[in-house]
C-alpha cells in the first residue's frame, strides 16, 4: 500500500492542471483578498482630506480622523481636487477643512465640508456622524458643558480579527472542497471509465488498500494546499491566526477526509467523468456561496441561513473560524463538529454501499 | 492426457431482462490456446469476466487451476493475468512504473525493461501510456498481465480495433506467451484470428456454446468442406445445371460469370473442376472451407465488424 500511495502521490504531483487548480487558484483567491481588504483600511475605502486651518481643532480633529483606522487617510491641497477624486471613484469621500476653522473669531468659518456621491452613502455617513460626534464634544469643551447623557461602549475582549482574516479560513475551507471533491471524483469516475478500477480488482490488492493509498496521497496534498495559503495569508498580509496552527491542521484534514468522502459519493452516482466534474461542479459551486466562504451565513436572510447552515462546508467553517480566529477548543462548539462528523458518517456509508471497483 | 487448468460447468448469468450467458461448460487445457469465438453480445466476455472473478455468476460452478473461484478467488488472482477489453492504465506514471506498481501488487519485483523489450516498447520505458499507439498500447496491456508470471493469461478481444499489421504483430506476442508455456483462453470476433491462433475454439452465440473442439476438426466438420470460386465466362447454361446437382453454386458478389461452389466430398469436387475445365476458367481456386463458413453454417449469419 505504501508503493501504492508513493505512486498516487506522483499521479497527484505530475497532474500539472489539476494540480493548478488546487494549489494555486486558491492562493489567487488569498492575493486577491488579501489586496483588497488586508491592510489599514477597514474596508471603508480611502478618505481625502484638505485641511486649510492650522488651528489647533483642526489638527486634532484630522488626527482623530487619522486615528479611527476606519478610512485610509489621503491628504489633498484643494477641495476641488478631492472632489474630482471622489467623483471618479479614487477616493470615497472628501473632506474640507476651511482655513482658520476652529479659531473662535466670529467672522471665521465654523463649518466643515463633506463631500461625495450616492454610491459611497455608507463611507459618507459614517464620516459624517464621525465629525458630528467629534464637533459635538468641541463645542461642549468650547461652552465647557458637561454631557448629560452619554453612551458607554464596551468591546469583546476576544481577539481580533478582520474581514481579512475572516476569509481567510473561508478560503481553505474553499480550497479542501474544491481539490477534494472534485478530485476524487474526477479521479475516481476516470478510472472507472479507463476500467483501471476493474483492472485493479484482478490483481490482489484489496480496494481498502487502494481507496486507503488515494485518500491519504491527497491528504498530503491538503496539508501543502492549507499551508499554502495560510503562508500566504500571514506573510503577505498580516493574517492574524490566533488559536492553535494544529488544530487547524487537524480541522483542515477532517474536511479534506469528508469532502473526500463525498467526492466517492459522487463517483459512484456518474456514469462518465463528464457527469462527475459536471455533478461535482453543482455542488461546490452554490456550497462555495451560500456555506459562509466570503461572508457570514447569517447576513442571509433567516430562512435561506437555517438551511445552508447544514451543508457540509458551513459548520466546518464556523469550527476552523472557532479555533482560528477566537482561540477556541475544538470541543467549544459540539454541535457544529457533530455535524460535521455526521455529515463523514453519512457519506462514507453511502460511499461504502454504492461506490464499487467494478460493476457486478 | 492435458491437464485443465480450467473447468467451466453449466455457468449462467442473468441480468434483469437478459440471460447473457446461459448454460455454458467447457475445459481449458494446460499450455494451449483456447478461443471463444462470436459476435458482439454473445457473452464472450461476460464469461470471461466471471472466471477472472471480476462478475459473480448468477450459477454454475468455476474451477480455476483446480481451485473454486467462490471460495478462493485471492489465490486463483496470484496466479492469473489479464488484459481487460479496451481498458487503459494510469495517466501519470510511466509505462516501467506502471509495470513495477502492479508487480508490487503481487509483492513481486518486476524486471519493467525486460517485459517492454518482449513487445519492443523499452524505448518508451518512461513515457506515458498517453504517448503510444493503439497496437502499443495493446501490446503493453498484454504484457501489464504477465507482471506475475502468471500460469494462465485472459486476453479479452486483444486485437479489435488494431490495423492487420498490428494484428499480426499480436498474434506473434501471443504464440511467444504460448512457448513460455503459459495457458491462454482469449475472445475474439476475427475468425482468422481464431483460426490461426486458437488450438480450440468455443462458437458463441446468444449466450451458449454452439459447437467446441479443436480448430481444424471444427473446419473439416463442416457440412460442406471443399470450396471452388472460377472465373468462366465461356460457361454454358447446362453445364451450370449439372454444377448445381453436385452442390452448392452461387453467383459471387454479383460479378457476372464469377460463381463460388461448396462441395461435401473429394469425389464430387475432383468432377466439378473437370466439368469446369472443359469451359476453360480464366480464373480457378479450389480451397477448404474456413471457420468463417463454419460460422455462416451454424448461425446463418457473418459476423459484422
Amino acid at each position: 500500500m505504501y508503493k501504492l500511495f508513493l505512486a498516487d502521490l506522483k499521479m497527484l504531483i505530475r497532474n500539472k492542471q489539476a494540480l493548478f487548480w488546487s494549489l494555486f487558484f486558491p492562493l489567487i483567491f488569498t492575493f486577491v483578498f488579501g489586496s483588497f481588504f488586508a491592510k489599514g483600511d477597514g474596508g471603508s475605502g480611502t478618505l481625502s482630506i484638505v485641511n486649510k486651518s492650522n488651528t489647533e481643532i483642526a489638527k486634532n480633529f484630522e488626527s482623530s480622523l487619522k486615528d479611527t483606522g476606519i478610512f485610509k487617510v489621503q491628504n489633498d491641497d484643494s477641495f476641488d481636487k478631492a472632489k474630482e477624486l471622489v467623483d471618479k471613484d479614487k477616493v470615497s469621500v472628501a473632506v474640507y477643512i476651511p482655513e482658520k476653522f476652529g479659531s473662535l473669531e466670529p467672522g471665521d468659518p465654523k463649518k466643515i465640508k463633506i463631500y461625495y456621491v450616492p454610491t459611497n452613502r455608507q463611507a459618507g455617513s459614517i464620516i459624517e456622524s464621525f465629525s458630528n460626534t467629534y464637533l459635538t464634544s468641541v463645542n461642549m469643551q468650547v461652552q465647557k458643558a458637561l454631557p448629560i447623557f452619554s453612551v458607554e461602549k464596551e468591546e469583546g475582549n476576544k481577539p481580533k480579527f478582520n474581514y481579512f482574516d475572516f476569509i481567510l479560513i473561508g478560503l481553505i475551507g474553499m480550497a479542501l472542497m474544491n481539490s477534494s471533491v472534485q478530485g476524487v471524483a474526477i479521479a475516481m469516475s476516470r478510472y472507472k471509465e479507463d476500467k483501471i478500477l476493474k483492472r485493479l480488482t484482478t490483481t490482489p490488492v484489496k480496494s481498502w488498500q487502494f481507496i486507503g493509498a488515494e485518500v491519504f496521497s491527497r491528504l498530503v496534498l491538503n496539508f501543502v494546499q492549507v499551508s499554502l495559503i495560510l503562508l500566504v495569508g500571514v506573510y503577505a498580509y498580516d493574517a492574524h491566526i490566533n488559536g492553535s496552527i494544529f488544530l487547524v491542521y487537524i480541522l483542515s484534514l477532517i474536511g479534506a477526509i469528508l469532502f473526500q468522502s463525498m467526492g466517492f459519493v459522487i463517483a459512484a452516482f456518474s456514469k462518465t467523468t463528464d457527469a462527475a466534474e459536471g455533478m461535482s461542479t453543482a455542488i461546490t459551486i452554490p456550497m462555495m456561496f451560500l456555506a459562509g466562504v466570503f461572508f457570514p451565513i447569517d447576513s442571509l436572510p433567516k430562512w435561506l441561513s437555517s438551511i445552508v447552515q447544514y451543508l457540509p462546508l458551513a459548520p466546518l467553517l464556523k469550527n476552523l473560524r472557532g479555533v482560528a480566529l477566537e482561540k477556541n477548543s475544538v470541543f467549544d462548539n459540539p454541535y457544529n463538529m457533530g455535524l460535521v462528523l455526521v455529515w463523514i458518517v453519512i457519506m462514507l456509508l453511502i460511499a461504502a454501499k454504492r461506490f464499487r471497483l467494478s460493476e457486478e | 492426457m492435458m491437464d485443465t487448468v480450467i473447468s467451466v460447468k453449466n455457468l449462467v448469468k442473468e441480468y434483469k431482462d437478459l440471460r447473457a450467458v446461459n448454460n455454458v461448460s467447457f475445459e481449458v487445457l494446460k499450455g494451449e490456446i483456447f478461443g471463444l469465438l462470436g459476435e458482439n453480445g454473445a457473452g464472450k466476455t461476460t464469461t470471461l469476466e466471471m472466471i477472472e472473478g471480476i462478475r459473480k455468476p448468477t450459477s454454475g460452478t468455476i474451477k480455476v487451476l483446480g481451485l473454486e473461484i467462490k471460495k478462493e478467488m485471492n489465490k486463483i488472482k496470484e496466479k492469473i493475468g489479464v488484459q481487460l477489453q479496451s481498458s487503459a492504465y494510469y495517466n501519470y506514471l510511466s509505462l516501467k512504473e506502471i509495470l513495477e506498481l502492479f508487480g508490487q501488487f503481487y509483492g513481486k519485483e518486476v524486471d519493467a525493461l525486460k517485459l517492454l523489450e518482449m513487445v519492443d516498447l523499452s524505448y518508451k520505458a518512461n513515457s506515458y501510456v498517453g504517448k503510444l499507439s493503439g497496437g502499443q498500447k495493446q501490446r503493453f496491456s498484454i504484457i501489464a498481465s504477465l507482471v506475475n508470471d502468471p500460469e494462465i493469461v485472459f486476453l479479452d478481444e486483444p486485437t479489435t480495433g488494431l490495423d492487420p499489421l498490428a494484428r499480426r504483430n499480436l498474434w506473434e506476442l501471443i504464440a511467444k506467451i504460448k512457448d513460455q508455456g503459459k495457458t491462454i483462453i482469449l475472445t475474439t470476433h476475427y475468425l482468422e484470428e481464431a483460426e490461426v491462433l486458437c488450438d480450440r475454439v468455443a462458437i458463441m452465440e446468444k449466450g451458449e456454446i454452439l459447437k467446441i473442439d479443436e480448430t481444424h476438426k471444427l473446419i473439416e466438420s463442416s457440412k460442406e468442406p471443399y470450396k471452388i470460386s472460377f472465373y468462366a465466362p465461356k460457361i454454358k447454361e447446362n453445364a451450370l445445371k449439372q454444377l448445381e446437382n453436385m452442390g452448392r453454386l452461387s453467383n459471387l458478389g454479383g460479378k457476372t460469370n464469377h460463381f463460388e461452389m461448396r462441395l461435401k466430398t473429394q469425389t464430387l469436387l475432383n468432377i466439378a473442376i473437370s466439368i469446369i475445365h472443359e469451359y476453360k476458367p480464366e480464373s480457378l481456386t479450389v480451397g477448404r472451407s474456413t471457420l468463417e463458413d463454419l460460422f455462416i453454417e451454424l448461425t446463418g449469419k457473418r459476423i459484422e465488424e
